[in-house]
C-alpha cells in the first residue's frame, strides 16, 4: 500500500519528486470500504512538506456494493457549505493502483467518531450541543440545493411520490440477491410497506443514507467537525434519514435515545425547525419499518460476502450473528408486533 | 470431547479480549482482537444450542403450516401436505437441519401471504399465530452472552 500511494501521489503532490508515506494505519470500522489514514511527505522549495490524508479503498466484497463515484460526488457537493465535510482530493477508478478503486481526502485533524466515548462523563457538557448540531446539520443537508451540485450528475432524482417505492424496490432487490436464508419477518414487512405507502415527500432532498452517531466527527467544544460515510447517499425523502437516525440499533446506551444522546421528540423538533419541514407521524412510522428492512438488507449482504469467501472481514460475520436477529426484533417492534 | 467445545470457545474469546488485545500494536489490531473475541463468544453460545433450536423450530413450523392448510390450494397445498417430511431426516448434521429450516421458513412465507389475503375471522386468528411464531423465532435466536 505504501509504495502504491507514494507512486500515485508523487506527480499529484510533488511534481514527480519522491513522496514518502508515513504512519499508514487502518482505521477500525468501515465495513463497506477500507479506510486508512497516513501522512504524505515530500521536499519542495528546500523544505519538507507534509499532508495528512485519508484513503478509502474498495474491498473485494463488503456490507454493501456502493458506488464510490457517487460517494465522492456527495462529499464534493458539500465542500464549502454549512455542512462540514472533508475536502476530496482524488478519485481513482483503476484497481491496479492500490488493488481496488479508491479515493483520497483530507484528514480532519480534530474530533472523533467513537460511539462509546461520546457517552462518557468527559462529554457531559458537550453532548447536548453535539446532539443539537447533529439535527441542525441534518436539516441543512435536507434543504441543500443540489440541482447544480456534482451529485446531480451521478444520482437520479425520484418524484415526490416515488421516493418511497424507489428505495423499497432497491432494498427488496438487495435482500432478494443476498439473503442466505429466508427472511419471513422482513418479507411480511415489505408486504406491509407496499400495502400502506407513506404520504409523498415534502421535497426531494439529499439523503445521507447512514446518518447516525458514529458517522460524524464530534469535538469536546460541542461542534460537529465533519460528516462522513456518504456511501449510501442518494436523493429522496428526507424523513428516511431522520427515521434512520432514530433506529433502535443505534441507541448505543440502550436507553431509547438516538445515539444515546437525545430524546426523539427533541431531535424531531430541532430538525423541523432547521429544515422547515414536518415529521409526519404516519410517514415516520412507515420509514421506521422501511429502515429496518434496509438495515436487514445491509446485514444479509455482509453475511453473504463472508459466507461465499469474497471477504474475510470478521466484522461481516459478527454483524450477521449479532444484528440479523436483532434487526428482526427491532422490525417487529416497529410494526407494532413487538418481541 | 472435553473440555466442552463451548468452554474452549469462551477460553479463546477470553484470551483474545484480554491478552491478545493488550499485545496489539495498532488500534486496528486491538479492534480485530475484540471482534474475534465477540464472535467466538457468540459461536460458543450458538454451538451449545443450535441443534435443539433448529429441531424445535422445524417441528413448530410443520405444525403451524399444517394448521394453515385449509387456507391453501394447488401447489402450495401440496407443499404444506409434504412439510412433515422435513422432520424425517437422514442424519442430524447441522447442514441437514438448516436446509430443512430454510425450506420450512420459505413455506411459511408463502403460507403467510395466502393467510393475509383471506378475509375471515379464521384467517385473522391464523395470522396472529404466524406472528406469534415469528416473535418466538427471534426469541430462539436471541444471543445473550451475559450468563457466561
Amino acid at each position: 500500500m505504501e509504495s502504491g500511494l507514494a507512486a500515485y501521489l508523487s506527480p499529484r503532490l510533488a511534481n514527480g519528486a519522491p513522496v514518502a508515506i508515513h504512519n499508514l494505519l487502518r482505521i477500525p470500522g468501515g465495513a463497506s470500504r477500507e479506510t486508512w489514514m497516513f501522512e504524505a511527505a515530500w521536499t519542495a522549495d528546500g523544505g519538507e512538506r507534509r499532508e495528512h490524508l485519508i484513503v478509502r479503498k474498495d474491498p473485494p466484497a463488503s456490507l454493501l456494493e456502493t458506488d464510490r463515484e457517487a460517494e465522492y460526488a456527495f462529499y464534493s457537493s458539500f465542500a464549502g457549505t454549512a455542512v462540514p465535510v472533508p475536502a476530496m482530493r482524488w478519485l481513482e477508478q483503476d484497481p491496479a493502483v492500490l488493488g481496488g478503486p479508491f479515493f483520497i481526502m483530507d484528514r480532519v485533524m480534530v474530533g472523533e467518531t467513537s460511539t462509546a466515548n461520546l457517552l462518557t462523563p468527559r462529554y457531559n457538557a458537550a453532548r447536548g450541543p453535539i446532539a443539537r448540531r447533529m439535527y441542525e446539520l441534518l436539516g441543512a443537508i435536507h434543504t441543500f440545493d443540489w440541482k447544480d451540485a456534482p451529485l446531480a450528475r451521478v444520482t437520479p432524482a425520484p418524484t415526490l411520490d416515488g421516493c418511497w417505492s424507489k428505495e423499497l424496490d432497491h432494498w427488496e432487490d438487495v435482500i432478494n440477491e443476498n439473503e442466505l436464508s429466508p427472511q419471513p419477518i422482513a418479507r411480511a414487512a415489505i408486504r406491509w410497506l407496499r400495502a400502506n405507502p407513506p404520504p409523498p415527500a415534502q421535497r426531494v432532498s439529499v439523503v445521507h443514507g447512514d446518518y447516525r452517531v458514529g458517522n460524524f466527527l464530534y469535538h469536546i467544544d460541542g461542534e460537529i467537525k465533519a460528516i462522513v460515510d456518504w456511501e449510501m447517499s442518494h436523493l429522496g425523502d428526507p424523513l428516511e434519514d431522520l427515521s434512520w437516525s432514530f433506529m433502535e440499533a443505534w441507541q448505543w446506551a440502550r436507553d431509547g435515545k438516538p445515539g444515546g444522546i437525545i430524546e426523539r421528540p427533541e431531535a424531531t423538533a430541532i430538525w423541523e425547525h432547521a429544515s422547515g419541514m414536518r415529521a409526519d407521524s404516519i410517514a415516520m412510522a412507515w420509514w421506521d419499518v422501511f429502515n429496518s428492512v434496509k438495515a436487514q438488507g445491509i446485514w444479509v449482504t455482509g453475511a453473504k460476502s463472508f459466507q461465499e469467501g469474497r471477504s474475510g472481514e470478521l466484522i461481516l460475520a459478527m454483524v450477521a450473528y449479532s444484528l440479523i436477529n436483532r434487526q428482526d426484533e427491532i422490525l417487529l417492534r416497529a410494526m407494532g408486533r413487538g418481541a | 470431547m472435553k473440555p466442552d467445545p463451548s468452554r474452549v470457545l469462551f477460553g479463546i474469546a477470553s484470551t483474545l479480549s484480554t491478552q491478545l488485545a493488550m499485545e496489539a500494536r495498532t488500534p486496528f489490531g486491538a479492534y480485530l482482537a475484540g471482534i474475534s473475541a465477540g464472535l467466538t463468544s457468540t459461536l460458543a453460545v450458538e454451538f451449545e444450542r443450535i441443534i435443539d433450536r433448529l429441531n424445535t423450530e422445524n417441528h413448530a413450523l410443520v405444525a403451524l403450516v399444517h394448521d394453515a392448510k385449509p387456507f391453501t390450494s394447488g401447489d402450495l397445498r401440496d407443499r404444506v401436505s409434504a412439510a412433515y417430511t422435513e422432520l424425517v431426516l437422514p442424519n442430524l448434521l447441522l447442514s441437514t437441519l438448516v436446509g430443512a429450516n430454510d425450506r420450512l421458513r420459505a413455506l411459511l412465507i408463502d403460507v403467510h401471504v395466502v393467510v393475509e389475503a383471506t378475509p375471515s375471522e379464521a384467517a385473522l386468528a391464523m395470522d396472529a399465530r404466524i406472528w406469534d411464531e415469528l416473535r418466538e423465532s427471534t426469541r430462539r435466536r436471541h444471543i445473550g452472552i451475559g450468563a457466561y
